[in-house]
């Protein structure tokens, strides 16, 4: 059978109740391949029942919610399904499951986290800002997970007085943070007025990148194996 | 704002030193902008394959000294440049605010003399902490026969300090940095490890080196063998606390009837990596490895050539081989042993298992059982496999005839 929920964490742990006794569930908040004569389910959130199986699950696991979060946070398709084989395992051995690395559902889910929790790790280091004219810092991104929320406390810790925005551009959502509150909010287009230095600084910027190389050594495919190009698309100093 | 041209300059001069890591400093923001990330961060990869972690420049390129395999040498054809501590300063901060960097790697050639220069790169990081108000990292150089006052001062404001040994010996710094001894690098460094500590034993408040120091040698220009090499970076890790040694292939910047026309070798200085990471995380000791006066093997990683020298010690099972054992097989790194060990205590392993979590085979099932059945090859068989994986997957290629062991095995005559 086929569940179809609306990727939040309400709506999964509910779809996680419902489809406990189902053999092969698949889980999916996007489109999804439907075989002839396929069975589906919409599910709806329900907040009790959701409320009561985070309970539950917690009792158990004490750190399996933030898995959850992560897990939701995939840009892979697949993640609903893989989420819900990781969390029906919790349920049914009754135990924290993350260091069985010989079944198969701890290393799906394990390799989809990964993947989330590294791709924060680049982005703290590939993000990009640039200066508005008002001072504020402007940075646009295109990560294949949803994580520019997590991003924020990294910068307003190192950046605590600035005014700086980070744009999943893709997703067309922002992460506000104005000095003191982080907020976010949907965000389509930003209509952004650089500051009179700011062309200079990114000049600078990859004069120092070009300088730094020593051409006697090239070594691109390592250069694009740490760095891969579809995160160069912000990134002064590839252009 | 600096200009470009004396940048590119500043830059240019700073390049061939290795070191770029920002790890290590958990320093915290005190109310101003920035602050140490323990992991480290990789802002951007040059196309030399390289990381920018740090701003790396010199203070000035204008040097009385006169080492010959460096292109900043006094009698060297090069366009001079120097840079003043605000210049700096605000260059870090609008980077850092961009979040083009992670800090400030300050170096310097030796300009005017050792003492001032000294005084120079104090005063800069200081004007940044104090002035501009900046908490993130900063690496700072230290010079060779500076005042050790001033060099004590600077380790108030930096994370990390390096004094470079340059060279494997104390024969070939005279004959190549004849102003550099071996004293004025090491003394330096020992003295700094000896305050490092007692700043800690107080528990005084505020940061004294929270990264540690680093080193760095240049590997090909003189003829020191690996073993000797290696065995210099264990007794700096051991005795010296030291974090990190760095290796840097000679690149020929200069000429000098002393010097090799050649490069030192980029596989050379892999190698030289390879080997210290099993000092460093794999319990191995630089005598274990090879001898004195030998050179590490070209044909295989360090840990290959070792387990292959002793492969009555193999295969193991990797059911029940303790932590120490499984790091030793080859293709066996650090996280995939102790993922070996989270796993086998729910279920007992076999290779489909060790496969899907992405444990490396390629090189390990010829040293491991795993639920007692072996898929390597025969003994005999082992050497020309590894050495053609090696061949294929190593990115400088090593010599224009592949050997012999290696072409039979991807021939299939073994």
């Amino acid at each position: 059978m086929i569940y179809f929920y609306d990727g939040t964490k309400e709506a999964f742990l509910t779809a996680l109740l419902l489809s406990y006794d189902d053999p092969l569930p698949v889980l999916t908040s996007g489109n999804c391949q439907l075989a002839l004569g396929q069975r589906t389910v919409f599910v709806r959130a329900d907040a009790e029942k959701a409320q009561k199986a985070e309970r539950r699950l917690l009792s158990i696991d004490k750190d399996c919610m933030r898995d959850l979060d992560l897990l939701l946070r995939s840009g892979d398709a697949d993640k609903d399904t893989v989420a819900l084989g990781y969390f029906r395992m919790i349920a049914k051995r009754q135990r924290p499951v993350r260091e069985m690395l010989g079944e198969d559902d701890v290393l799906s889910a394990e390799n989809h986290i990964r993947r989330v929790t590294f791709e924060i790790h680049r982005m703290k280091g590939f993000l990009r800002f640039m200066e508005c004219a008002s001072g504020a810092l402007y940075a646009p991104i295109v990560p294949d997970n949803d994580i520019c929320d997590l991003l924020v406390p990294h910068f307003r810790s190192r950046l605590p007085m600035y005014f700086f925005v980070i744009h999943d551009v893709k997703r067309k959502k922002a992460a506000v943070y104005d000095g003191e509150h982080t907020f976010f909010a949907p965000l389509g287009e930003a209509e952004v007025v650089l500051s009179a230095d700011e062309a200079a600084w990114q000049r600078l910027w990859k004069e120092y990148y070009a300088s730094v190389n020593i051409p006697s050594r090239e070594r691109l495919k390592q250069m694009r194996g740490y760095m891969p190009v579809r995160y160069w698309k912000f990134m002064p100093e590839k252009h | 704002m600096i200009d470009e041209a004396r940048l590119k300059i500043l830059v240019e001069s700073a390049k061939f030193d290795v070191s770029c890591s920002s790890s290590g400093s958990g320093r915290r923001n005190e109310g101003g902008v920035g602050n140490g990330y323990a992991s480290g961060c990789c802002h951007s990869f040059t196309p030399d394959g390289r990381c920018i972690s740090l701003l790396k420049m010199l203070l000035s390129n204008d040097c009385i000294f006169a080492c010959k395999y460096c292109m900043n040498r006094c009698d060297a054809d090069m366009p001079r440049a120097s840079a003043t501590p605000d210049e700096v300063c605000s260059l870090v901060m609008d980077f850092y605010k961009r979040n083009y960097i992670e800090g400030l790697f300050l170096s310097s050639a030796v300009h005017v003399s050792p003492d001032y220069t000294m005084e120079q790169l104090y005063l800069t990081v200081k004007k940044l902490r104090t002035e501009y108000n900046f908490h993130g990292y900063i690496h700072v150089k230290g010079i060779p026969h500076a005042d050790a006052e001033i060099v004590r001062k600077t380790a108030l404001y930096a994370d990390r300090m390096s004094y470079n040994i340059e060279l494997p010996s104390e024969r070939s710094l005279k004959l190549l940095a004849p102003q550099k001894s071996r004293e004025s690098l090491l003394l330096p460094m020992a003295r700094l490890q000896r305050e490092r500590l007692e700043f800690k034993e107080e528990k005084r408040k505020g940061y004294f080196l929270p990264a540690g120091q680093t080193t760095q040698m240049i590997v090909g220009a003189s003829p020191e063998k690996d073993g000797a090499i290696l065995r210099l970076s264990q007794g700096l890790y051991r005795k010296n606390g030291l974090k990190r040694v760095y290796y840097s292939a000679y690149v020929p910047v200069v000429h000098d009837s002393l010097l090799p026309e050649l490069p030192g070798g980029a596989l050379r200085e892999h190698r030289l990596y390879q080997a210290d990471w099993l000092l460093r995380f794999y319990g191995f000791d630089a005598e274990e490895l090879l001898p004195e006066d030998g050179n590490l093997s070209l044909e295989f990683d360090p840990k290959c050539a070792w387990a292959l020298a002793h492969m009555e010690l193999f295969p193991v099972e990797v059911n029940r081989a303790p932590l120490e054992v499984l790091l030793r097989v080859p293709g066996i790194g650090a996280r995939s042993a102790q993922r070996i060990l989270d796993a086998r205590r729910f279920t007992k392993l076999t290779f489909e298992h060790l496969k899907k979590m992405r444990v490396v085979l390629k090189r390990a099932r010829h040293f491991i059982t795993a639920s007692g059945k072996f898929y390597g090859a025969n003994e005999r068989a082992v050497r020309g496999l590894l050495a053609a994986e090696e061949s294929k997957s190593n990115a400088v290629q090593m010599s224009l005839f592949p050997n012999e062991t290696a072409l039979s095995a991807l021939t299939g005559e073994l």
